[in-house]
């Protein structure tokens, strides 16, 4: 096995954010989906992002996560440039996204999902996997039991060979974060986790999103609309409005920013929250 | 039943293999009988025009040689694979079947028109490895057996799953950091080499090879092989070709009739099992009759 490129030393200062926006833009032909966005999610925070319906909050995942090609700015992970490069990349540098409108391997099992996102560490020596001799057998028990594992703290680990075609619409999105999480990624993408969820589902989900910080020592860059949630879980929000980033700070700093009440509310309401 | 119909059988179900294992990475290549008229158009010309393999003039053939032809053959179609698959691979689904019979044409013309390989008549008197058709019968299963062992361990390997993960979605694949290139092409030179081995086989088999042997007409007949199989395992292609190539002549006695029958059989096999013969759901149960603890997730019962 090759080093791991996520515990090489990286070109980057210790002081650098892990992930900084510089200005990020993204035109799809005269349609400016996202205009200059700036900011920097520093190492081991929940960083939320908010924004009304088509603000470009998706469209910057799919920047982040090498999907979507920007139009300009640059993206730098540990301090160093990532623009450009393809998902797979980006993702072997230790960003590991889920999708807003699920995108799981249906055919395969709850197991094999995760499975193939350990595939990296599943590699076996050729002879080995084609003998499969003690040596792969032992290996493909250890991965089986990761997988085991991490489907576990989801609450899966009992449907773990059902296919994934059968599974409901809040564990399938559970399974998503879970095979974005078998990558072992330093940062996770989670574009609207709980979406489809009851609000009991919502509050286990963000009590588990906290807990898979602390256990894997990850940031978290997080998309969801149910704003309160956000307001709880995360440590800085960014609020996006038709491409432009309009608030960024502390959820009490965002709560209370005109511009943000605005874009949610309008220009009228926002004078009647005023007035209350 | 005819030794003959069953090594014929034997290479359909060899095809029928090279056909799907691109399409378990969800691509649609049609370039098997390319690959195929490589190897056996390599197999004629290295056995009738190079005396160092050891062709004799009572028409054997040493086996060693043959050996060593079948690791040419399939080193060269993998070769071919390698480079054109860098190119074509970038296309997807019906532009990727298209380019791939560009390639079937090119390799057909080619053998059609270069000046050492016989053209139109191609190369005749291959020397025979074996002293008759029933001889062919244990390389061709060996061979057989070795693409379906492949076929089976790639069910638990890294590799498999992320063919499966590349057919499921490329997209979430490629975020999951799985270089889809790499996967796709290496399915696509896996196909090559074991259609280039197929080709030698043939061609010392049949006895004569020309550039009729790797047309457009087999690659449709190939992909038949996989549509009434079924593409979810690798016994689906292997059944499939096992019975369409028998079916032409066993109908044999039906005169004329027997390729509206054979027309019939393809068309109806889509229409009465969309998934194939060989579907997830069957394997299940099959793995559950040999295996009475029916653990699911074991190796053999994998949906």
């Amino acid at each position: 096995m090759t080093v791991d490129p996520r515990l090489a030393p990286t070109g980057g200062s210790a002081a650098s954010p892990l992930l900084e926006l510089d200005a990020l833009s993204c035109r799809f032909g005269g349609l400016v989906a996202l205009d200059q966005v700036s900011f920097a999610v520093q190492q081991g925070e929940i960083f939320g992002l908010i924004g009304p319906n088509g603000a470009g909050k998706t469209t910057l995942f799919n920047l982040i996560s090498g999907l979507t090609p920007a139009s300009g700015g640059q993206v730098r992970w540990r301090g160093e440039p990532i623009g450009g490069l393809g998902p797979e990349r980006i993702n072997r540098l230790g960003i590991a996204r889920t999708f807003q409108n699920l995108r799981l391997f249906d055919s395969l099992t709850l197991r094999e999902n995760v499975l193939v996102g350990l595939h990296r560490e599943t590699r076996a020596p050729l002879v080995e996997a084609l003998s499969g001799n003690a040596g792969f057998r032992a290996r493909q028990a250890a991965l089986e039991r990761r997988a085991g594992e991490l489907l576990a703290l989801f609450g899966l680990d009992a449907r773990a060979d059902d296919s994934a075609a059968n599974l409901s619409y809040g564990d399938r999105r559970r399974l998503e974060i879970a095979r974005a999480l078998a990558t072992g990624p330093a940062l996770l993408l989670l574009d609207e986790p709980a979406a489809g969820m009851n609000p009991a589902e919502k509050d286990e989900l963000c009590a588990l999103i906290d807990r898979l910080r602390e256990q894997f020592q990850l940031t978290v860059l997080i998309i969801e609309h149910h704003v309160p949630l956000m307001m709880r879980l995360c440590d800085r929000l960014a609020v996006l409005n038709f491409g432009r980033r309009i608030a960024l700070g502390s959820p009490e700093h965002v709560r209370h920013d005109p511009a943000v009440i605005e874009a949610y509310l309008g220009g009228q309401a926002s004078a009647a929250g005023e007035r209350r | 039943m005819d030794p003959a119909l069953l090594v014929q059988m034997l290479i359909g179900a060899l095809l029928g293999i090279s056909v799907y294992l691109p399409l378990a990475t969800g691509q649609l290549t049609l370039a098997t009988p390319a690959f195929y008229a490589v190897g056996g158009t390599l197999a004629a010309l290295l056995s009738t025009r190079w005396p160092v393999l050891g062709a004799r003039i009572d028409g054997s053939f040493p086996l060693p040689s043959f050996l060593l032809e079948l690791a040419l053959g399939g080193a060269l179609a993998g070769l071919l694979a390698l480079l054109v698959g860098r190119i074509v691979l970038r296309l997807q689904g019906i532009y990727l079947a298209i380019a791939t019979i560009a390639l079937v044409e090119i390799v057909r013309v080619a053998i059609l028109n270069l000046p050492f390989t016989g053209g139109a008549v191609g190369i005749f008197g291959i020397p025979q490895p074996f002293p008759s058709a029933a001889g062919y019968l244990l390389p061709a299963l060996a061979l057989l057996l070795l693409a379906g062992w492949v076929c089976q361990r790639l069910e638990v390997m890294a590799l498999g799953r992320a063919m499966a993960a590349v057919r499921e979605d490329e997209l979430a694949a490629r975020c999951m950091g799985i270089d889809t290139t790499q996967v796709k092409l290496t399915a696509f030179v896996m196909s090559a080499v074991l259609a280039g081995g197929t080709g030698v086989l043939a061609a010392h088999f049949l006895n004569t090879w020309n550039a009729r042997q790797g047309s457009f007409d087999s690659a449709v007949i190939m992909l038949a092989f996989v549509i009434l199989g079924g593409s979810r395992s690798w016994l689906g292609p292997v059944l499939g070709g096992l019975v369409l190539t028998a079916l032409p002549e066993l109908l044999r006695p039906v005169g004329d009739a027997r390729l509206v029958l054979f027309g019939l059989v393809i068309l109806s096999g889509p229409a009465l099992f969309p998934q194939g013969l060989v579907t997830p759901g069957l394997l299940e149960r099959l793995g559950r009759l040999g295996d009475p603890a029916g653990r699911p997730g074991a190796e053999g019962s994998r949906p």
